[in-house]
């Protein structure tokens, strides 16, 4: 397993997109400064069927007023397995955090999130969301989710949420109703779902970029 | 005058129970049929049926659908034909913008009958001008379908799909619910504009107030699965004063 250590200073802002490729795994250390912004993005969206990756984040809030904000995208198919951990600790005062992750996990894919996150006692005023959602497409597809919050200071606003469920049936006879066939109207629908992670990005060609990825990946989705 | 459709003896169940007991109903071009009944007397499981919802199952009968047979055909390819349903409760699709939905829509309709795609500038002239018929917000077309929408912009929003895709038999299942009076009034005047000789509705409602703004050629009472009166408009409002348990118990 890689190993890389991120310092985000003071102040500072930073942005990290992340790919998974083929059998990657990593585990990331990253501490932010006091006021520091850091803003991942993670994409496992490879169409290599055998892939194995594992990434860890691990993100401490060392100083007051930082803002960590994790976005995820998984689209797993053929036989690969991906997993994501995310260990987010709010260690100082008035720490932001945002997790937004999303998986569809077709064939006989395996994925899973982890997320661990800590409210450390001196870390008054946090204000921390989680939500996992994910889209199961086939019966041998497996998504595992384990939200885990351990909250130890008194006055914060933590919230989290985690659901696994099929395609929206009503939804997808809403288009049809309308002329759409079965798999346009899938194929929408799953792009659809990633819609509110990809307008995080901020950046209208790697949006595409994704979006064509995601297009590609559904081809054929029956 | 010919026929738009024929209903024939529909028996149809869901979960292996039968909702549907032997619909006869036969519609022409330029007609607008109102089905009313009470709750649970089948009323949206017809449209249901008819629009190929797959959570229901035709045990008999038959439908013929401009001289074709509509429970042959996939859902989609129903409403290629030109059956629409305005949905009771219109589903929203987050991720999903109502132009990209209406194009694809339109385009599909165009595809099955022959005719090249649309250009982005004439479908955009058409969404313009369909959008007026109804005074929807120009807003709403930019959101994602139905997201966020308030109950009567949601149904204006249907009336507004049913103008850009001008079906040849447009079922409004409920279309009146939820909606204060103003709603009402817009909602049946876009239906009303979009009435033709060509053309037919069938308006499935509990209660006789749309039919004051939307006037029916004929008037059906459904109940427990089967048509048990057929009668012009005035049966409706026999019906406003008599209640249902009247007519139901004969």
């Amino acid at each position: 397993m890689s190993m890389q250590s991120l310092h985000i200073a003071r102040g500072e802002h930073k942005h990290l997109l992340i790919y998974y490729t083929a059998n990657e795994s990593a585990q990331w250390d990253i501490v932010q400064e006091a006021d520091s912004q850091l803003t991942i993005h993670l994409f496992a969206l490879d169409d290599d069927p055998e892939i194995r990756s594992d990434i860890r984040l691990t993100v401490r809030q060392a100083g007051e007023h930082a803002e960590t904000y994790i976005y995820g995208i998984g689209l797993l198919t053929g036989t690969q397995q991906a997993s994501v951990l995310t260990h987010v600790v709010h260690e100082q005062p008035y720490g932001i955090s945002r997790q937004l992750l999303k998986f569809i996990v077709k064939d006989e894919a395996q994925g899973s999130f982890i997320g661990e996150l800590i409210v450390a006692p001196h870390a008054q005023h946090a204000d921390a969301q989680q939500t996992n959602r994910n889209i199961v497409l086939s019966p041998k597809a497996m998504m595992h989710t384990q939200p885990q919050l351990e909250i130890y200071a008194d006055d914060v606003k933590c919230s989290h949420g985690a659901t696994t469920g099929q395609l929206d049936e009503s939804a997808l006879f809403y288009m049809q109703q309308r002329g759409l066939d079965a798999a346009t109207a899938r194929q929408l629908l799953l792009t659809a779902f990633f819609h509110e992670v990809l307008t995080t990005i901020g950046n209208e060609a790697i949006e595409e970029r994704m979006r064509k990825k995601i297009a590609a990946l559904l081809q054929g989705e029956k | 005058m010919n026929t738009i459709l024929d209903i024939r003896n529909l028996h149809a169940s869901i979960n292996g129970k039968e909702i549907l007991k032997g619909i006869n109903l036969t519609i022409g071009e330029g007609e607008i049929h109102a089905v009313m009944g009470p709750n649970g007397a089948g009323k949206s499981t017809l449209s249901a049926v008819l629009t190929g919802h797959p959570a229901y199952t035709v045990t008999e009968g038959e439908v013929i659908f401009r001289g074709k047979n509509l429970l042959e055909m996939p859902a989609e390819v129903r409403a290629r034909e030109g059956l629409f349903l305005s949905f009771q409760y219109p589903v929203e699709i987050p991720g999903v913008s109502m132009t990209n939905f209406m194009r694809a829509a339109v385009n599909a309709k165009r595809e099955h009958e022959g005719q090249p795609a649309l250009s982005a500038t004439e479908f955009l002239k058409l969404m313009r001008a369909k959008r007026a018929l109804v005074e929807l917000d120009t807003k709403l077309q930019n959101r994602s379908v139905n997201e966020g929408f308030s109950g009567g912009e949601k149904k204006r929003n249907e009336i507004f799909q049913m103008a850009m895709l001008e079906p040849t038999l447009a079922i409004l299942d409920e279309t009146d619910s939820g909606l204060d009076i103003d709603a009402l009034r817009i909602v049946a005047e876009g239906v009303n504009k979009l009435h033709t000789p060509q053309n037919a509705a069938i308006v499935i409602t509990h209660y006789q107030r749309l039919l004051d703004y939307i006037v029916p050629d004929f008037v059906h009472i459904l109940a427990d699965g089967q048509i048990i009166r057929t009668g012009d408009k005035s049966l409706a409002l026999m019906l406003e004063e008599k209640g249902y348990a009247e007519l139901v118990k004969r």
